[in-house]
């Protein structure tokens, strides 16, 4: 196991070097000019812009430039001079003249909220999802399972952004039955409370789009695995239907669940756009939102990377994970 | 152990008792006012635009800034109507002398002005604070007054010989220490001007006169902690979060004759969904709370009536007033040398129904007929030459242009009517604007055969992108309200290749010449009535060439919540005397 991890983790490194200069080599040939664009709004000198090139070191050839930022993930960069001189300590993902501050910074503080919003709501939607399609599943064609499909559907019709407004405008505002946020977001650390508070509308947005498709999903996978032999078998052995359903059904049932809900809290991590915008939650998904409205080149290659990152860690563990789920699988 | 809690309850009791007094005290009441409480500020912007005092140039932004955190040397009285545009001493003991033929203007620093960590504000903390104006390449976006006014050399490529405090090398200190001067007391600053300026003072009012400390400033960084002269100072300030401003213990009310200060606290919370923004307001959730943003249209006949009035339940707490701005769509020339199509656009545009998208004519305005608002008084004319202007769009009259067009430039009408190119619009990324941008399409297809494609930037860097001459459109959505009461704020800034705001990149057009030369001599012209007739002239020019697709001589509407009083609209700066709300 110790060497499969190892060799995973090599293969990764690479997939990330590799996805690094990609990012770079899209942005290098946008057809847009950052020197220009960190040169404000009454800028239309051209010496500004080219002294804002040499500034930002966008004069040099374009490897020059990938391998500074390479360095500057290992040893810091500096930017400027005099005293507007700006120093972005390692790992250095550049600085954001838009936001007046070094991209570490930023995603440093941004990746604690997305991660409050996913794992809050990835335990909400899978316990959700979950126990309503084993439910949906073991009373097929029967009420549960027709209230399953018309939270199905609902769940799976209504835009996030659309559940989260309802709920914000409703639940909040009109009928007062939560109050509105003091702040936009509070740590768990500081203040546990509040940080429920503040994120449980949001898990709940999240929760209830995904546990529609998970009802679904697990519904179908349960019945299919109901359906083999082995379970045949174990019913035919005189086991009761409960140590079925736990011991044998769900365990080769819920294997692909894993995987699922690997890829989507990865997916929830590099930013859930539309409800951190609703909710106001200045999250990861904001943050590349708005760096890409607002054209700004270091923090869009940051939370590229960093959502490529994300994606190739959690693929790892669910990996690994999956060959504890289902015995079956044995790692390579 | 009974003992302990009975104890500690007394001494809670005693406690509450003494804020009970001491909350009653603070709540006593001035002249109608109160101090105390917290104030809430409402937006879905994701920040400020920018909060170091060099880079604020928005009247909103001025007027929020200004009235809580940053002090200049003048500033616009605190009065309602043409009161307001007066200019009184701010940190100044007076508002400027000036000699040498207004050339020169000395301004004398107030006793006991500090800044919130207590060190005395000096003339050579405004002197640096104004040199941070020729740091163009750090400092961006904030007005540059100082760098058309100060008596400073230009390089051969027509900029400043001065390149602002950061600059290592190349840099003509001497000429800037030259231009601005400090007494030997530290306490009186001179400017010296290339030219004549007699509202000088007028200029003064600017943020970006106002003082920094060398020793905190960081360039670029600073915009996010600035160090305050005012009375509050920023306990936090965190981009798509909040700000949250407090006292500064070091302000004292003595040295400071216009500033207020009567909440304990204020806050900021930026990006709210702007449905959301409205409903907190509207159903008076957050009572001390106040949106810095426009009201959305479906929400305006919740407020006001047809008419535009407030409606009873709201008449406390609601303001529908013109504003000073004009808004308008800037043709950019470069990319649109075809004067035919200019019009033809601004005849085929459903100017109607643009004006109901914003909740009709009580709310968004009147039809502007240039840049320059009736307002303005003595620089403003009626513009002649547009009476073929229809609300509802003039088919006949675009049609005719573009037919003009066909021949006249063929490059720009196969651009202007190919669906797959098209003409550029770029608009700030808002639900209102989306749905602006159907009827211009709708419009521009059905009445002149154009097809319209647009640009979504996000609202709080869309000026930011779209004055950057390398990403701006064919068209760009703007406003403009004059920098004080002359058009010498307007016309130079908005259309000569110097300006502050030259979104039309009309210089390539051969009409500018001539143009530039009139402009010149306006800005030199010292009889008053005479300067106010060329500026008319000017906007008719402006006009003429379609260098803007003129929109309204705009309205705004402002709502709070029921808790909060002391609002009204301070006319020189076109937003609320922020520094004049307080909680009932």
């Amino acid at each position: 196991m110790f060497a499969y991890i190892s060799r995973r983790l090599a293969v990764s490194f690479f997939i990330l070097l590799a996805a690094s200069f990609a990012v770079y080599v899209i942005f290098a040939f946008l057809p847009f000019d950052p020197a220009a664009l960190t040169c404000g709004k009454n800028c239309n000198d051209p010496g500004i812009i080219e002294a804002n090139r040499r500034r930002l070191g966008y004069d040099l050839p374009f490897f020059t430039q990938y391998f500074l930022f390479l360095k500057g993930l290992f040893f810091g960069r500096t930017f400027g001079e005099g005293a507007a001189l700006i120093n972005c300590p390692a790992p250095s993902l550049g600085y954001s003249f838009q936001q007046h501050a070094c991209v570490t910074n930023l995603i440093g503080e941004a990746l604690p909220v997305t991660f409050s919003l996913a794992i809050g709501a990835i335990v909400m939607w899978l316990a959700l999802g979950i126990g309503l399609g084993i439910l949906a599943a073991r009373f097929r064609g029967r009420i549960v399972d027709r209230l399953s499909t018309i939270f199905v559907l609902i769940g799976t019709s209504l835009p996030t952004f659309l559940t989260g407004l309802l709920l914000l405008v409703f639940v909040v505002i009109r009928w007062g039955l939560i109050p509105f946020p003091s702040g936009n977001y509070t740590s768990f650390f500081e203040n546990p409370f509040e940080w429920a508070q503040i994120l449980f509308l949001p898990w709940l947005t999240l929760a209830f789009a995904y546990a529609a498709l998970y009802t679904r999903f697990v519904r179908s996978s349960v019945i299919d695995t109901s359906n083999e032999d082995y379970i045949r078998t174990a019913r035919a052995k005189g086991l009761s239907e409960g140590v079925i359903l736990g011991k044998h059904t769900l365990r080769a049932a819920l294997a692909p669940i894993a995987t699922m809900a690997g890829l989507d809290f990865a997916g929830l991590l590099g930013g859930a756009i539309l409800t951190e915008s609703v909710f106001n939650l200045p999250g990861l998904g904001r943050l590349a939102i708005s760096a890409v409205t607002k054209y700004d080149l270091p923090i869009i290659v940051a939370t590229t990377l960093l959502a490529a990152f994300i994606v190739v860690i959690m693929n790892l563990i669910v990996d690994i994970l999956y060959a504890y789920i289902d015995p079956r699988v044995r790692v390579a | 152990m009974a003992k302990v809690k009975k104890s500690t309850g007394i001494a809670i009791a005693a406690v509450l008792a003494l804020a009970v007094v001491a909350g009653g005290l603070i709540q006593m009441s001035s002249g109608g006012s109160s101090k105390g409480g917290t104030i809430t500020y409402l937006t879905h912007s994701e920040a400020w635009t920018h909060a170091d005092p060099n880079r604020n140039y928005t009247g909103q932004h001025i007027a929020w800034f200004g009235s809580y955190m940053h002090r200049t040397l003048t500033a616009y009285a605190r009065a309602e109507g043409a009161a307001g545009s007066d200019v009184v001493a701010d940190l100044a003991t007076d508002t400027g002398r000036s000699s040498n033929g207004n050339k020169t203007w000395e301004f004398t620093l107030r006793d006991g002005v500090s800044f919130e960590d207590g060190t005395a504000i000096t003339c050579e903390d405004i002197k640096y604070g104004v040199s941070r104006t020729f740091a163009t390449d750090v400092i961006t976006d904030g007005p540059t007054y100082a760098i058309g006014m100060l008596d400073i050399p230009s390089a051969e490529d027509g900029s400043s010989v001065y390149k602002g405090p950061y600059a290592t090398s190349g840099n003509d200190t001497a000429a800037y220490d030259k231009a601005v001067t400090c007494s030997a007391d530290n306490k009186t600053i001179t400017f010296n001007l290339k030219r004549a300026v007699g509202d000088f003072n007028y200029t003064t009012t600017y943020l970006s006169f106002s003082p920094v400390p060398k020793a905190m400033d960081k360039g670029d960084a600073y915009d996010m902690a600035p160090v305050s002269s005012g009375p509050y100072k920023i306990e936090k300030y965190k981009s798509k979060d909040e700000m949250v401003l407090v006292r500064n213990t070091n302000w004292d009310k003595k040295s400071d004759p216009i500033r207020n200060a009567y909440p304990d606290r204020i806050v900021v919370r930026f990006g709210l969904a702007e449905e959301v923004r409205d409903q907190l307001v509207l159903n008076d959730s957050e009572k001390n709370s106040m949106s810095l943003d426009a009201v959305l249209p479906t929400n305006l006949p919740t407020v006001f009536d047809d008419a535009g009035n407030p409606k009873a339940a709201f008449a406390e707490r609601a303001l529908n007033v013109y504003d000073p701005y004009v808004t308008y769509s800037a043709v950019n020339v470069k990319k649109l040398p075809c004067l035919d199509i200019r019009k033809a656009i601004y005849y085929a545009r459903d100017y109607a129904g643009l004006i109901q998208l914003g909740g009709g004519a009580a709310f968004g305005g009147d039809p502007a007929d240039g840049v320059i608002k009736p307002l303005m008084g003595l620089d403003y004319a009626k513009v002649t030459g547009l009476d073929e202007f229809k609300p509802e769009g003039n088919p006949e009259a675009a049609k005719k242009y573009m037919d003009a067009a066909k021949t006249a430039c063929p490059d720009v009408y196969a651009k202007a009517t190919d669906p797959k190119r098209g003409i550029y619009f770029d608009f700030a990324d808002t639900d209102t604007n989306k749905k602006a941008a159907a009827i211009w399409i709708d419009s521009m297809k059905k009445n002149a055969g154009i097809t319209m494609k647009f640009n979504y930037i996000e609202a709080g860097s869309y000026y930011a992108v779209v004055l950057d001459q390398t990403k701006q459109g064919d068209l760009s959505r703007a406003g403009w309200a004059p920098d004080w009461a002359n058009a010498s704020t307007v016309i130079p800034e908005l259309f000569t290749e110097t300006g502050g705001f030259p979104m039309s990149q009309n210089w390539g057009d051969p009409a500018y010449k001539a143009f530039k030369e009139k402009s010149d001599a306006a800005l030199a012209e010292p009889d008053r009535k005479k300067q106010g007739k060329m500026w008319a002239e000017l906007n008719q020019y402006v006009m003429d060439q379609m260098w803007v697709i003129p929109g309204v001589f705009s309205k705004t509407q402002e709502i709070w919540g029921s808790g909060l009083g002391g609002v009204f609209f301070w006319e020189p700066q076109g937003a609320p005397s922020f520094g004049d709300i307080f909680i009932k």
